[in-house]
């Protein structure tokens, strides 16, 4: 919000800081002031003035009275209470005009003066350009006014021409279904019951809190004018603002809430200016609904506590002069104080709100870092976090790079998002793959081989799961499954296996989300996958994405995966024996397995066969149709003694005969 | 006797000629065993000496012996010259460039949000915090209520949030978690919540729908000996810059307005010269204390929010958030 320097100075005899100087007092005390700069003969300061204390900031006088605390001068120019109206009109305005509000909890206080023989026409230069600081355009004398004690007090005044309001009443009520209004600036507005409106006897005549109507404007030939000063509930004006997509300078204020006590100083602060720049004669009298006054709060305030809150021991007198240079009232003397805060402190409730008052003011530049005194307690130990490490730094050494994607995605998820900020983000995704495909399509042009992977949350209906998820390009199936191997591997799962890819089919009225197997959009080609197995549990896939053979994928199942991990690794003794190596070619029909074949020389092998390498598979050329050819090294070793060729020939020739037990395998010689 | 002299001066040309060219030992070797090896043209000569008439044998001998030593000189420079020039040849051979660029190493990479997360995991653990996690998709109760947020108060503006249809919503901020771990943990606690947070806004360079943030909180009380101060959670923070970006990293605690802490700050932090927005932090607020279930008479603490990708973007100068999110690899692969 935008301050004029020269009203702030205004209000205090001394001379203030420099206007840089103060923004920084500003920012460390109270609001941070986003820009400082030059305006004609003025500065203007942009202030943040924090939600909270949008009630009492949102006007020069509640920044006035920051700088007073954080500076200790002592304003001197005016404050609205100051001003008393001369009784040089003996009209009571009560005879002129009836307020009648429906429910104080929508307009909880309803002030209005009359004021006659007023002479509409241009504002003075003071006026005028205190406006034009602000970023306020002049319209009359009697329009400024009301905005420039707006700008002031923080209060939204509104003039009414009197001869043009219906019935000489005001009635405070919600829009009835159909009604229109046409604004002050000629914009046509549908109202409907959720909005509040001024009416008079007839129609609406203002939007409440937020825009005057265009019918009762005031104009040059208005002599006498009704002002109005309310208090209106701040839920009710925002949700009206939202309704019309209006925001106003009123409505900014009224949203964020005001105090209700302030109705009657700022009116009689514009009643008094107007009398003083129009002409005008303040009829007597105030009407004023108000049926449940608003009184100081008294809040107890520890000082001890307050000490323990902050880390630091203000000395009580500082406590004492902090919080009434801020305007409230300390009322007991001894530990614990009573504290009253002034009804326009409406952020003001409990003793923390004081504790904070007292620390910003105070300065938290001058409470000095001390380390708490806890216990020594170790942290937790969080396995999800060591287990996440892990996988990510294995895949980084296979050489694999992370990525980052949006948690959304355009289509085919089981989440939809209400408000998306774009078509392309209506879902919440539910696979990282559909992202990750998106991040090989950017790259594919400036890389001949990519891998990549991602660690993140999937979305389906209202549950969430972490995945892992790698996809390559330039890369085989049997790569990936090396590296899929080597995290398994590196994780301590032992039981891991390779099934054949299949549907599992879904159980009835189960829902087939987006990437299940026999979902509609399942995401693999199913003749070149596999279903990651870990005992009987399915924990991901591996294989050839659907509709993209030059990709490879795995998407795993963290939360299952961090389940049968183990951390404890035992070393292998390393024998201290030579190994014999032996190599074994068998031709085979081509759809037998090579985990079949591998499953008969283990077993024929017994322990002395401590690995067996595929080294080669081969069809075509030098091979007899409808077979292939898969060649092992069998690797043969003891640990307690060097193997003879004869042991090793004895089983060796065991493997061959268990092989060629088999009709259609033959073992090549 | 003139035919051996002349044969002598023959022979002197022929040999210092055939040594001076020889193009390698190899050559020379075979110009010395051609001369003065075993059968060599002047060992014959000199082995004739002994048939010769005296006189003949003292002039020739004189003669052939000068000539032995003279060629003997000759070939033992020849060589040297020829020593040196193999030698010459085999360093030429044996050059190397070092400074031929290295072979790339195929190597992975982690993402630098990773890299930062680390980081700030490492430094919070060993100052005894937890790292916990939350869900993503919140219920309104914990994203706002419980945190002293009110529905239709104007301080639900601060956090744009997106709804989902499934009655959820993505959590604003990682401040969820804390309840989450108060309802469930009996202080005094220390944590810290990682993880990502939604926005609905538009997106630009500072700006993004998702981001990843780091809450903190640590609640003790008189009852457990350690009321937790303003000055604790300076102490902290300052901490935790320094660690994270160098001991140069100057802080500052600002007035601020979270309706979850009371009071409330910004934490600003000196870098190249000017004061950058940090993330927000206070002692808690005991309506939060009181919505996790805890006594706040009985406990009290501080909490902080900190932006991971802001973090990311000082440390690695990176001047643009959309870049973290946008899998190029030309980016990813820099870390």
């Amino acid at each position: 919000m935008i301050f004029s320097y020269n009203w702030l100075q205004s209000f205090f005899s001394r001379k203030l800081p420099k206007p840089d100087k103060l923004a920084e007092l500003l920012t460390l005390h109270s609001f941070e002031v986003s820009e400082v700069k030059k305006f004609k003969s003025d500065h203007v300061l942009d202030i943040d003035v924090l939600p909270n204390r949008a009630g009492d900031c949102f006007s020069h006088i509640g920044i006035t009275r920051e700088i007073a605390a954080i500076t200790n001068y002592v304003p001197a120019g005016h404050l609205p209470k100051g001003d008393k109206l001369p009784k040089n009109n003996k009209n009571n305005a009560k005879d002129f005009i009836s307020v009648d509000i429906k429910s104080q909890s929508y307009c909880p206080r309803y002030t209005a003066r009359v004021i006659g023989d007023i002479k509409v026409g241009p504002s003075p230069k003071w006026l005028k350009d205190r406006l034009e600081v602000c970023g306020l355009n002049s319209i009359n004398n009697i329009v400024d006014i009301a905005n420039y004690v707006m700008l002031e007090t923080g209060q939204p005044l509104h003039a009414f021409d009197y001869e043009k309001l219906d019935g000489k009443k005001i009635i405070v009520r919600f829009a009835k279904e159909g009604e229109k209004i046409t604004a002050l600036d000629g914009q046509k507005f549908d109202l409907n019951p959720k909005i509040l409106v001024i009416a008079d006897g007839q129609k609406s005549v203002a939007i409440a809190g937020i825009k005057g109507g265009k019918e009762p404007e005031i104009d040059e030939k208005t002599k006498t004018i009704v002002l109005e000063s309310a208090n209106f509930n701040p839920t009710i004006i925002r949700k009206g603002s939202r309704e019309l997509g209006l925001k106003t300078d009123a409505s900014l204020r009224f949203e964020h809430g005001v105090d209700p006590n302030l109705t009657e100083s700022a009116i009689n602060r514009a009643a008094y200016l107007i009398q003083k720049t129009a002409l005008g004669k303040a009829f007597q009298g105030l009407v004023d609904f108000y049926p449940q006054k608003v009184y100081p709060k008294r809040i107890k305030l520890d000082l001890n506590y307050a000490e323990s809150l902050l880390g630091v021991k203000i000395p009580e007198r500082e406590v004492k002069n902090i919080l009434t240079r801020l305007g409230f009232k300390v009322i007991g003397i001894k530990n614990p104080l009573s504290v009253e805060a002034p009804t326009f402190r409406l952020d003001i409730s409990i003793p923390e709100d004081l504790v904070e008052e007292i620390g910003r003011i105070y300065g938290y530049d001058k409470i000095s870092s001390v380390f708490p005194t806890a216990s020594l307690v170790p942290p937790k130990r969080n396995d999800d976090t060591l287990w996440e490490n892990q996988l990510k730094d294995i895949l980084k050494e296979a050489g694999f790079t992370e990525t980052y994607n949006y948690s959304f995605q355009k289509e085919h998820g089981s989440v939809e998002v209400e408000n998306p900020t774009s078509q392309e983000f209506k879902y919440l995704r539910p696979s990282l793959i559909p992202n990750l495909l998106k991040n090989i399509e950017k790259n594919i042009k400036s890389f001949d081989q990519i891998k990549i992977f991602e660690v993140g949350k999937i979305f389906t209906d209202k549950t969430e799961k972490i995945m892992l998820t790698g996809v390559a390009a330039g890369y085989d199936f049997y790569q990936l499954k090396g590296v899929v191997d080597l995290l398994f591997n590196k994780l301590g799962i032992a039981k891991v296996w390779y099934d054949d890819y299949q549907a599992t089919p879904a159980a009835e009225g189960e829902p087939r989300p987006f990437g299940r197997e026999d979902s509609p959009q399942s995401l693999w080609n199913e003749k070149k996958s596999a279903e990651i197995k870990v005992g009987n549990v399915e924990v991901g896939f591996l294989g050839e994405l659907k509709n993209e053979p030059k990709l490879v994928a795995f998407d795993l199942d963290f939360e299952k995966l961090k389940t049968l991990a183990v951390e404890d690794q035992e070393y292998r003794p390393i024998s201290k024996y030579p190994a014999t190596v032996r190599d074994l070619a068998v031709l085979v029909p081509p759809t037998v397995k090579v985990e079949e074949v591998l499953n008969v020389i283990e077993v024929a092998g017994g322990s002395l066969v401590i690995d067996v390498d595929l080294f080669d598979i081969y069809e075509g050329e030098g091979i007899p149709d409808g077979q292939k050819n898969l060649a092992f090294h069998i690797i043969y070793q003891a640990q307690d003694r060097t193997l003879t060729s004869i042991e090793v020939y004895k089983i060796h020739q065991n493997i061959i005969k268990a092989l060629e037990e088999n009709p259609t395998w033959q073992v090549r010689k | 006797m003139a035919k051996t002299t002349y044969l002598l001066k023959s022979l002197k040309i022929k040999a210092e000629k055939e040594m001076l060219h020889a193009k390698d030992l190899k050559e020379l070797d075979i110009a010395f065993k051609q001369y003065l090896g075993d059968d060599g043209e002047l060992t014959l000569i000199l082995r004739s000496l002994k048939d010769m008439p005296k006189a003949k044998k003292a002039k020739i001998g004189k003669e052939a012996n000068e000539l032995k030593n003279f060629l003997n000189i000759k070939l033992s420079e020849a060589a040297a010259t020829l020593k040196e020039k193999a030698q010459k040849e085999a360093e030429l051979k044996e050059w190397f460039d070092i400074t031929a660029p290295g072979k790339k190493t195929d190597v992975g990479h982690l993402h630098p949000l990773t890299l930062v997360r680390r980081k700030v995991e490492d430094i919070f653990e060993s100052m005894g915090f937890s790292i916990i996690e939350g869900p993503e998709m919140e219920t309104e109760w914990y994203n706002f209520d419980a945190l002293n947020i009110p529905k239709d108060h104007p301080a639900r503006d601060l956090w744009d949030t997106f709804y989902l249809k499934n009655e959820l919503l993505l959590r604003t901020h990682t401040s969820p978690v804390q309840i989450r771990y108060m309802e469930k943990n009996q202080p005094p606690l220390r944590i810290i919540a990682p993880g990502r947070v939604f926005r609905h806004e538009a997106t630009d360079a500072s700006h993004e729908i998702n981001f990843c943030q780091v809450e903190g909180l640590m609640i003790g009380g008189p009852a457990s000996g350690y009321p937790i101060s303003v000055a604790n959670l300076k102490a902290i923070i300052q901490e935790f810059f320094q660690r994270f970006f160098g001991k140069s990293a100057e802080i500052r605690l600002r007035p601020s307005y979270f309706p979850f802490v009371e009071p409330g700050f910004e934490v600003d932090m000196k870098w190249g010269g000017d004061w950058m927005e940090m993330g927000g932090m206070g002692m808690v607020h005991p309506n939060v204390l009181k919505n996790a279930g805890l006594n706040p008479k009985e406990w009290q603490g501080f909490a902080f929010g900190i932006g991971m990708d802001r973090l990311a973007m000082i440390k690695y100068k990176i001047d643009d958030i959309r870049l973290f999110y946008s899998g190029d690899l030309r980016f990813l692969n820099q870390f």
